[in-house]
């Protein structure tokens, strides 16, 4: 299992975005590909259509800027040939076989840009530059704390997934072997209870090491925009405006 | 400094009292080891010191605990953190953050200490605990002496005056002790009060000024160092403790020859292009016991894996009785006892999980296990619920019962006092003649109690194979003294 | 309780269950790459999350944990991409799964699998996206034709979304009697709870 969410280390990873910024992205996403908000014909379709192409296009670019070049064409090929297929082949295909591939291609072309820009999100961020972000948005330290906990605690149930997995490997428990049905229950016990135990040492760590006090928590991460960011602002600000004058009937 | 007056404590939800009536003072710099076998209490004193108990470990507390003025026992624990630093055992589970900087800085930061400053502090830290090199990794991606490292950095980031030690070697190989001990001679050049809590003995001669040695709950004698290291090796036995030097061990008796041998075959094995395994040929004595050491990332794990036949990618082959086994044979022939056995226990009682692997029925050879082992009564108990040893016990009837033939053993004894590190060694040579155990470790105590063969790896290649007697002692003292 | 406010300690427990917990309904999850599968999650999802699920509940003794829980699920969604949806849908149910196992003062077993029930609901969010105006989406390519779109509204019809939001809470519920099955079972034999 790959846990590699905002395990980003500092070197090497190319363009740098504030997470601001790339939340802020990932709503624009949300609004406009996934939820696939504002008017659909006439000029404002035009304009949409367009701001839907420009968003889908993003991951693609962000990440060959993150130095991901083969997620990046990856995401290209999978997504151009789904849009390929969603536009081609399934008016010629009939019953069962159009439901499936109609299904397959619609959910991915439609899931694909926003799953891959949070990937995006996720890989090239660290969790100091993630909290220091949330600090910087008043977000409260009730859901800051338990959130880069989890963060740092992902790698660990991965590797306590592994073990489990190779223990029962030794013990001939495997798919297709007998006690088929137990697998579940044998990876969950063993697993939640490792992972108790260490969270019971983590809490002790951190506590004697100040966690949870009154005063306000520094975060010695820097975080803060620059001509990358505005950039992104500017396009998901100019969206939303599109938005607001469609609402209002303008376009 | 700090003044424990008669205090006594009993955990939440049980009966029995673990500390009774415990004083101790202690003064500014001063440098005090805790030592005594497992559960004398040793951990619950470390634990009212840094405040766990009884704001973390819940439990009635009778008695103070003041430290620079302050009562601990009364006192938030974000109060005691500024005065008390403490460092645990488990590398793996001390650390809060995903980075190492980040994590120098976690303290300083729930102090709310001003961004400069906790960045001078890092720098500080980092460099007199020598962990420069280490700064802006990810912490996954170290080893466990270098994690402890950083959790020592980043309590020393804070400008405790006391620091609180709890076995913070039990999970270390020889050169993490050297880079800890180092650490503790420096936080003592500067004045602070060290409490340390142990089991190896050896490293801390020349650091620690006093020796409080326990014993159910109760400090048994509080002496100079000078006077403890006046004790005989056999004293220091009965004691149940470890012992304070190398020159103390020897092997105990003759080693045993298998009659029989088999041989490893192409046991290749490299992670992105990069070998981390190669040895073309290697025949081994089969009923033997033999310990695989070397230095952290010599090829230790990879060689227990592709032995087990875990490594999916793995070629190599296995000659045994002039047959010839390939990965998916070894697997079904060979057993990992993990070092945190609790990932090999899936089943609701003892009896069960040992069955588990088992070809049919045979009521008769599953209690001739059970009895060999001394698990007849804890049949019907859930495996979860068993101490360490005993855990370590089932995992072993569950391998034998499955008729495994070769057992590996990854860290069997770490952070184990002197009496179940003789226990274990005891089961291990039970095993001697039957099965072929490997067993990595870092504990030449357990080694020259147990082993009959050193296999020493080195950069993934076999640096030698020798039987281990009064011949061939030389090197392997050698070995873990030279770190 | 001395304390009603939580504490660093409440707050570590909420991270750790919540990375247990995340990693198994995105292990789940992964059945979605067929995308044909995607509803099936609303029923496996609640069915096993109910086991890390349970054994958390008996360390939630104070006000919020729950609601938490719930709203760093939704923000983990928007983080990976699912939009922002489950953060609404898991601020309300989860605000709700809070208000009933409070009710039961936070240690009735029968109300726990109700609140499971409830907190399950939260992965129903993720679902809003295809069914909101989905006809206006896919007909912004107009050149489809109106047989096209029959096929996409059939694809998922509107009953499926109030049937995945039962789906959500009925197997929540069975997941909450599973979760509660495995606990007697192994976690108070072993002593872990």
């Amino acid at each position: 299992m790959r846990a590699n969410v905002l395990q980003a280390t500092v070197e090497k990873r190319g363009l740098v975005f504030d997470p601001r910024t790339k939340l802020l992205l990932l709503i624009a996403m949300t609004t406009f590909v996934l939820g696939g908000a504002g008017q659909k014909s006439g000029f404002g379709g035009i304009v949409f259509s367009a701001i839907s192409v420009i968003l889908c296009f993003l991951p693609f670019l962000l990440l060959l800027a993150a130095k991901r070049r083969k997620a990046a064409l990856r995401y290209a090929i999978l997504y151009l040939a789904m849009y390929v297929i969603f536009i081609f082949v399934t008016p010629q295909t009939r019953g069962i076989l159009n439901f499936f591939i109609l299904g397959t291609s619609g959910i991915i072309t439609r899931f694909m840009p926003s799953i891959l820009l949070g990937f995006y999100v996720v890989s090239s961020t660290t969790v100091s530059e993630f909290t220091a972000a949330m600090q910087k948005m008043h977000i409260s330290e009730k859901i800051i704390i338990p959130l880069s906990v989890m963060f740092r605690f992902f790698p660990t149930v991965g590797d306590e997934f592994r073990c489990i997995n190779q223990a029962m490997r030794m013990r001939g428990i495997v798919f297709g072997g007998k006690n088929m049905s137990k697998m579940l229950e044998y990876r969950l016990v063993p697993l939640l209870s490792c992972s108790v135990k260490i969270g019971e040492e983590l809490s002790a760590a951190a506590l004697t090491r100040g966690l949870g006090g009154t005063v306000k928590r520094t975060n010695v991460c820097e975080i803060g925009f620059h001509m990358q960011d505005w950039v992104v602002f500017l396009l998901c600000a100019t969206a939303y405006f599109m938005l607001i004058l469609s609402k209002f009937g303008v376009l | 400094m700090i003044e424990m007056n008669n205090v006594s404590f009993t955990y939440a939800n049980t009966e029995a009292c673990i500390l009774e009536d415990i004083s101790l003072q202690i003064k500014e710099g001063e440098c005090v080891l805790l030592c005594g076998g497992s559960g004398c209490g040793k951990t619950t004193v470390t634990r009212l010191l840094n405040g766990l108990i009884p704001h973390y470990y819940e439990g009635t507390v009778s008695g103070s605990v003041v430290i620079n003025g302050l009562d601990v026992t009364k006192a938030e624990l974000y109060e005691t953190a500024k005065y008390v630093g403490s460092v645990f055992q488990n590398p793996r589970s001390q650390f809060f953050c995903v980075d190492t900087t980040s994590e120098i800085a976690f303290g300083c930061e729930n102090m709310g200490l001003e961004s400069p400053l906790i960045k001078e502090r890092v720098a500080e830290a980092a460099e007199k605990l020598n962990a420069v090199n280490l700064l802006g990794r990810n912490i996954f991606q170290l080893s466990g002496g270098e994690k402890q490292k950083i959790a020592c950095a980043s309590v020393s980031a804070m400008e405790p005056a006391v620091f609180v030690l709890d076995e913070p070697t039990s999970n270390l190989d020889m050169p993490a002790i050297g880079d800890l001990r180092r650490t503790l001679l420096a936080w003592k050049a500067e004045g602070k009060t060290i409490v340390i809590a142990e089991h190896r003995l050896y490293w801390l001669k020349d650091i620690c000024d006093r020796v409080v040695y326990m014993a159910e709950g109760k400090i048994a004698f509080d002496i100079p160092i000078s006077a403890f290291l006046e004790f005989s090796p056999i004293k220091i036995r009965e004691l149940g403790l470890r012992s304070l030097s190398m020159e103390a061990l020897h092997s105990t008796k003759p080693p045993s020859y298998g009659a029989e041998e088999f041989t490893l075959k192409d046991f290749y094995f490299s992670m992105e292009d990069i070998p981390i395994l190669s040895i073309p040929a290697l025949t081994l004595p089969q009923g033997s016991l033999i310990a695989v050491i070397g230095e952290n990332g010599a090829g230790k794990s990879t060689f227990s894996r592709c032995l087990c036949g875990l490594e999916k990618g793995f070629r190599g082959k296995v000659l045994f009785h002039s047959a010839l086994y390939g990965r998916r044979k070894m697997l079904e022939k060979s057993y990992l006892v993990m070092q945190d056995v609790n990932h090999q226990l899936f089943c609701e009682s003892v009896e069960e999980e040992i069955r588990l692997g088992m070809e049919g029925e045979n009521k008769e050879k599953i209690k001739g296990v059970l009895a060999d082992l001394g698990l007849e009564n804890l049949c019907q108990r859930h495996p979860l619920s068993l101490s360490g040893g005993q855990k370590q016990r089932v995992a072993i009837a569950s391998a034998i019962l499955a008729d495994k033939e070769f057992l590996i053993f990854d860290e069997p004894t770490s952070g184990l006092d002197f009496r179940h590190m003789e226990q274990t060694a005891k089961l291990l040579r039970s095993l001697q003649g039957k099965k072929t155990v490997f067993m990595i470790t870092h504990d030449p105590e357990l080694i020259v109690r147990c082993c009959s063969h050193i296999l020493r790896f080195k950069q993934g290649r076999v640096a030698e194979f020798y039987a281990l007697s009064k011949e061939t002692e030389g090197k392997f003292f050698d070995f873990f003294t030279q770190s | 309780m001395k304390n009603e406010k939580l504490m660093g300690k409440d707050l570590i427990n909420i991270g750790i269950f919540s990375a247990i917990y995340f990693i198994i309904i995105f292990a789940i999850a992964m059945l979605g790459y067929i995308p044909i599968f995607m509803p099936l999650i609303c029923v496996i999802g609640p069915l096993i999350g109910g086991i890390p699920f349970m054994l958390f509940l008996t360390k939630v003794k104070k006000f919020g944990m729950i609601l938490i829980m719930s709203l760093i699920m939704g923000i983990l969604m928007l983080l990976t991409g699912m939009g922002y949806y489950s953060i609404i849908v898991g601020a309300i149910s989860g605000f709700i799964a809070e208000m009933i196992y409070k009710s039961g003062k936070y240690q009735s077993a029968g109300k726990a699998v109700l609140t499971h029930g409830v907190f399950s609901i939260w992965m129903w969010g993720n679902f809003i996206p295809l069914f909101t105006n989905s006809e206006k989406y896919f007909s912004t390519r107009q050149d489809f034709g109106q047989e096209y779109i029959d096929a996409l509204t059939s694809l998922l019809p509107p009953w499926m979304f109030p049937t995945l939001l039962a789906a959500c809470f009925v197997c929540g519920i069975i997941g909450g009697l599973i979760g509660k099955s495995v606990m007697k079972k192994h976690f108070i034999k072993a002593g872990i709870v």
